[in-house]
């Protein structure tokens, strides 16, 4: 295919200039492809296959390190007291959080409990105190704690926000009717809350439960300071006896595969049922259920959450300030540990975001197969721990290409990988909001393509991107693994110096990096919130 | 056969008074229609009967035992009353099959027949059984909903605009497919709607809810042919209302003297006709009326006509004799005049 | 949803340039703190952050050159400089033990320190071949919680914690790199065999706990009776509020018993240095009077190394541990690891 400049075509056949400004001057044929996307497959595609890079990793140096070593590695009594423990830890934590979560939200929710709105504001708000915090409140306060049911404990409170958020919004989301319906056909309240509206519950519950699972192999600081071992610690720990070897990477790959195995377990339960509300219009308000009499003691329930979840961590660091006085307060290293974290996240998460475009505005546009194979290597990836992808990026940089090693490159581009999901997430919601017409009618009004989805599609997009790169942003503020094996030479996080201090025992030159880490966490609880409201049409 | 007495039902929410005084009673067996516009608390008095919500004053029996007495209420489950509710409120995550015998006790010998004979009922294919609610369309979604409350042979059923979603055409289809369906049953049926063709229709019995109030109770050609004031009938439907002079059985009025049930009133008093009773010949001169609007609208035309003091009415006509704009018309006057 | 207006259009080219600027942000940040090239010397530290702090803040104070610091573990950073090779931006290796230094340099990727550096420090704190310097001590002790346990029920010998009778009775910290120097020693003097045993008898007895700090926490709480840690962290919290360590005594084993090893921190110039001459400077500024001083005054607690360098007077005195001998470039913290790993204490 030729491409004349249309300017020559229009002097060599006499035109004026004016008359080569005009749409009647010829445009070239072009042949239509087979694949009108092409250019953004072929992004998006690049962007999957660098998300596929932490799997071709542990593949390769399987590989790599020969059976015969991999069997002795991976084979052995500690692979397994890490995977009993990796086990029981999820089997302990996830039923209660969803016990509590769901207790919590239907309170909030659905009954008359007094302050209701509060109480649902302080369910969400243990998100603002990162999970190595909450910890090193409860071994301040309890320093015997320890083990399973220590690490239960912490998590259960870090982390059970994930499955109230989206539990709650599913319960506001319910359509009342139904539960009329069923309690016209003879069902007790309490049965129709088993049988239907606990059932309707269930994939809020498994994508709350999936996340909270994910967290609980991926946490590292929170399992460190309670003294418990998971797959996460055992790894950082080989990594700082011998750097990448291959007993570290080994674990990684069995840590993969239980990532995938839980993926996979839950979509499994998941299954191919549809739990959407049937038919259209819009739903009425659900009616509160009268608490009466049990109104004092089911009190007692958000009382008590709120004081395990945000009171010790919040009475430990005032404590701790406290006891530190105005010493603890360096301007200099606090400064510079905040303006590095900003910096980092803000570039992470423009990055992250870029590079979700072109995926998410093919989910929108051009859904399909392909499209669901390329997604699906964007969200797995953000389902990895830190230090797998950490340790896959160490890995490759200094054996293959160096020149990246130790950069702030690398630093982004593992947050970016780690994180690709909330920025999708964000992005493919607020693209479906711009219909493709306006693409089109920007095109018939003389836009290239590229420029026509630019000013319009990206164009109304852009609200809804901004608010996905600021959670990006805020899940990089406390990324704690993947900064600490690649961060590059003078890199000083508020994540980092606050575990660099609790290293040393200095819990009082740890709480003001903790404090910072906490404010800047708040903005989180408040677009979590906000978002569930709005998923669930208030 | 079923009666369902309601005595002073009253509800407020906050400073909104959603029912006041509601008096009415349901005699076993008929099918009565609660219409008003929305806002109305005709869906707060639905709520009171299948006891989704508490009276805050009143009594509501149903064959003698007490429902409702004030706040102090029978609890839904217990009161055996069907409800349908817009859109069905199919359970999303059961078949078919588990929607329909979602009543019936898990244990019971004939649960499947009576599934079967259920959606046979209904008139829905039994290999619908298998499926899950977003597969079937609308109208099959609420054939399934009625099969639901259907199963536990309520003593009164109670339907919540269940055709409002459905288009036109399958409307009227539902709706005489359910009101046969439940006839033969023998259900004592509450169907509350802001469709006042719907209503007229389906029931038996009429009931017009406005503020909180009922304004009528009555079968529907008598409401509809004498409703007590005039936005009663323009609830109803198009209603020509005109200022009158009464005499004995005649009216004198912009239409000129016209039959009407006076009874013994005398004097001024407005009077209603339905557009049906108006029947236009083209005039030779000048005319009653002249026409104003034409509106084609197939099997059912409207015209819309000015009498000489500039009052305005429609008129239903046949699409073959529609009358041009501005054309001079006669009006002549079917049966009498309802005199509020 | 309808769109009545697009919003005011944004131009491509100010947003591009808008994105690039915030990804060029962190570049920028870490560029303003990690030294420009020529400019300053880079040290990984596998030493605690606080004594680095003094020691580069000193050192700068006094020359005038910059320090950047990378933090991370003894074995970390050792393996990762073998692995950097001669790319490794770092010019000076600091760690807290001595088998970190013994694997960099069995790598060859030291460079001989100065005579004058290594004139400093006694030969029994340095290895033979001169390629690294000791820069500081610490000494493997026995603490134990003294209502627990009385001195005539301590053990005599760090092998006698393999024994039956100590099953669940002491504690220790087998993934930090303090630990494995100790075991590393602990091979050198006794063997393969001796050691595998004893890590065997070990992974039945002992409690593991993550960090020394917190071993000597579960034995001031009664959580457990005894632990092997390093003297430090006892003395350390003694000199500040004794909170964790007041019902804690220490037991030295003494006699050259393995359990009274004392292991050297180390620090080593990289033959791949640009700075080789301030990285130099470095070490010798370290060993010298002004680098040994603030081991003596300041909170680390550690031993002083240096030639007439006195320690902080609350520690037991060096020449009274009765340290065996061990040859700290032979200190092997791979077979270590294996080992440990193979005994599935890692």
């Amino acid at each position: 295919m030729t491409v004349r400049p249309r300017r020559a075509l229009c002097a060599a056949a006499g035109h004026s200039l004016m008359t080569s400004l005009l749409p009647s001057a010829k445009p070239t044929l072009r042949r239509a492809g087979r694949w009108p996307h092409a250019p953004a497959f072929a992004l998006a595609g690049i962007v999957a296959l660098v998300a596929l890079l932490p799997l071709g990793f542990v593949a390769w140096v399987t590989i790599q390190t020969g059976w015969q070593t991999v069997q002795a590695l991976v084979f052995r009594g500690r692979v397994g007291d890490l995977l009993v423990n990796t086990l029981l830890l999820e089997i302990a934590t996830i039923p209660i959080a969803i016990a509590l979560a769901v207790a919590l939200a239907w309170l909030t929710e659905r009954s008359d409990l007094p302050w209701g709105r509060f109480w649902a504001w302080l369910a969400v708000a243990p998100l603002a105190v990162p999970a190595f915090v909450h910890s090193y409140a409860w071994v301040t306060v309890a320093p015997g704690l320890h083990g399973l049911w220590a690490a239960t404990l912490v998590s259960v409170l870090a982390y059970f926000p994930f499955l109230y958020l989206p539990v709650a919004a599913q319960l506001r989301r319910l359509d009342p009717a139904m539960e009329d319906v069923a309690a016209s056909l003879g069902l007790s309240p309490f049965q129709v809350f088993l049988r239907v509206v606990l059932p309707q519950l269930r994939i809020a519950i498994l994508g709350g439960a999936l996340l909270v699972g994910l967290h609980l192999l991926a946490e590292y600081g929170l399992y460190v300071m309670i003294q418990f071992d998971t797959f996460t610690t055992a790894i950082v720990d080989q990594f700082q006896s011998s750097f990448q070897g291959a007993a570290a990477n080994m674990l990684a790959g069995v840590l993969v595969v239980c990532c995938l195995a839980l993926l996979g377990l839950d979509l499994l339960l998941r299954g191919g049922g549809r739990y959407a509300r049937v038919g259209a219009g819009a739903a009425r308000l659900a009616p509160r259920h009268r608490l009466g009499l049990a109104t004092l003691p089911c009190l007692v329930l958000p009382v008590a959450t709120a004081t395990l979840a945000l009171g010790i961590p919040l009475l430990t660091l005032g404590r701790w300030l406290a006891i530190g006085g105005a010493g603890i307060w360096q301007a200099g290293p606090i400064g510079d540990a905040i303006g590095q974290t900003v910096m980092f996240a803000l570039g992470g998460a423009a990055l992250t975001t870029v590079i979700a475009i072109p995926m998410a505005w093919l989910s929108v546009r051009s859904p399909g197969r392909l499209q669901r194979l390329l997604e699906a290597c964007h969200y797995y990836v953000g389902a990895l721990p830190g230090v797998v992808v950490a340790l896959a990026l160490v890995t490759v940089t200094v054996r293959v290409a160096h020149p990246l090693y130790q950069t702030v490159f690398t630093v982004l581009l593992a947050y970016a990988l780690l994180f690709l999901p909330r920025a999708l997430i964000g992005l493919r919601a607020s693209i479906a909001q711009a219909p493709v017409e306006l693409e089109r009618a920007a095109m018939a009004l003389g836009r290239p393509p590229l420029s026509a989805i630019w000013a319009t599609t990206i164009r109304l997009a852009a609200p809804g991107a901004a608010a996905s790169m600021a959670m990006v942003a805020l899940g990089i503020s406390n990324e704690l693994t993947a900064t600490l094996l690649l961060a590059p030479n003078g890199t000083r996080t508020l994540a980092t110096e606050f575990w660099a201090a609790t290293a040393e025992i200095d819990y009082t030159g740890a709480a003001p990096y903790a404090v910072m880490m906490v404010v800047a966490s708040l903005p989180l609880v408040f677009m979590l919130h906000a978002q569930s409201k709005r998923a669930a049409g208030r | 056969m079923t009666e369902l007495v309601l005595r002073g039902v009253g509800k407020r929410y906050g400073a909104v008074t959603a029912l006041a005084g509601i008096d009415l009673t349901i005699s076993g067996g008929a099918r009565t229609a609660v219409i008003g516009q929305s806002g109305s608390g005709k869906t707060t008095l639905l709520r009171i009967i299948g006891g989704f919500e508490a009276p805050d004053a009143g009594r509501v029996t149903l064959d003698g035992e007490v429902l409702a007495d004030g706040p102090a209420i029978v609890p839904a489950h217990r009161r055996g009353i069907g409800f349908v509710p817009q859109d069905g409120a199919l359970f999303p995550h059961l078949t078919i099959a588990e929607n329909i015998g979602f009543g019936i006790e898990r244990g019971a010998a004939d649960r499947e027949a009576r599934i079967v004979g259920l959606i046979d009922m209904v008139e829905l294919d039994r290999r619908v059984l298998a499926r899950r609610p977003h597969e079937l369309s609308g109208g099959q979604q609420q054939r399934v909903a009625l099969a639901r409350a259907l199963a536990r042979r309520p003593r009164l059923m109670l339907l919540d605009e269940p055709f409002s979603a459905l288009d036109t055409g399958l409307r009227e289809a539902m709706r005489k497919a359910v009101a046969t369906i439940l006839s033969q049953a023998g259900i004592t049926t509450i169907l509350v709607t802001h469709d006042q063709a719907e209503a007229l229709s389906f029931a038996d019995q009429v009931a017009v809810l406005r503020n909180g109030e009922l304004a009528q109770v009555g079968p529907p050609t008598q409401l509809y042919h004498h409703p007590r004031d005039p936005a009663t009938a323009a609830f109803l439907g198009d209603a020509i209302i005109l200022q009158a002079e009464l005499g004995d059985g005649v009216a004198s009025c912009a239409l000129g003297r016209i039959a009407a049930h006076t009874g013994t009133r005398r004097g001024q008093a407005q009077i209603m006709l339905r557009p049906e009773q108006l029947r236009l010949t083209p005039a030779q001169g000048p005319g009653d009326a002249r026409v104003t609007e034409v509106e084609f609208g197939g099997a059912s035309c409207r015209v819309t006509v000015a009498l000489p003091d500039a009052t305005t009415f429609p008129v239903g006509v046949s699409s073959l004799d529609l009358p041009l704009i501005g054309a001079p018309v006669d009006i002549a006057v079917q049966g009498a005049a309802h005199v509020f | 949803m309808t769109v009545s207006r697009l919003p005011a259009p944004i131009r491509l080219a100010q947003t591009l340039a808008v994105i690039g600027t915030l990804i060029a942000l962190p570049f920028a940040a870490v560029a303003q703190t990690a030294p420009a090239d020529g400019e300053g010397i880079v040290v990984y530290n596998a030493q605690h952050v606080s004594l680095m702090q003094a020691w580069t803040q000193g050192f700068t104070r006094d020359t005038g050159i910059k320090v950047t610091v990378r933090k991370g573990s003894d074995m970390e950073l050792g393996n990762q400089i073998v692995q950097e090779g001669a790319g490794s931006p770092a010019d000076v290796f600091v760690t807290e033990n001595s088998p970190a230094m013994a694997l960099v340099d069995n790598a060859g990727l030291f460079a001989p320190i100065e005579p004058g550096t290594l004139a400093q420090v006694p030969e029994n704190f340095r290895p033979a071949n001169g390629h690294w310097v000791g820069v500081a001590a610490r000494s493997t002790v026995f603490a134990y919680n003294t209502s627990l346990l009385k001195p005539d029920q301590l053990p005599k010998s760090l092998l006698d914690l393999a024994q039956p009778e100590w099953k669940g009775r002491w504690a220790a910290s087998p993934a930090g790199a303090d630990f494995q120097a100790i075991v590393s020693a602990l091979l050198q003097l006794k063997g393969e065999a001796a050691t595998a045993a004893w890590l065997k008898g070990m992974k039945e007895n002992a409690r593991f706990y993550r960090g020394n700090g917190v071993v000597l926490k579960a034995i001031n709480a009664g959580e457990i009776p005894g632990g092997v840690i390093y003297h430090y962290y006892y003395v350390g919290d003694q000199a500040n509020t004794g909170e964790n360590s007041k019902n804690v005594a220490l037991h030295y084993f003494r006699n050259g018993d393995p359990g009274a090893f004392v292991s050297i921190s180390g620090a080593g110039v990289l033959k791949s240095s640009r700075h080789a001459k301030e990285a130099q400077a470095f070490v010798k500024w370290m060993t010298a009077t002004p680098g040994q001083e603030i081991l003596k005054t300041g909170n680390s607690y550690e031993y002083a190394v240096g030639n007439g360098a006195e320690s902080n007077p609350r520690l037991e005195p060096l020449d009274k541990l009765g340290a065996p001998v061990v040859a700290p470039d032979k200190l092997n913290n791979k077979a270590v690891t294996d080992m440990m790993t193979a005994a599935g204490l890692m």
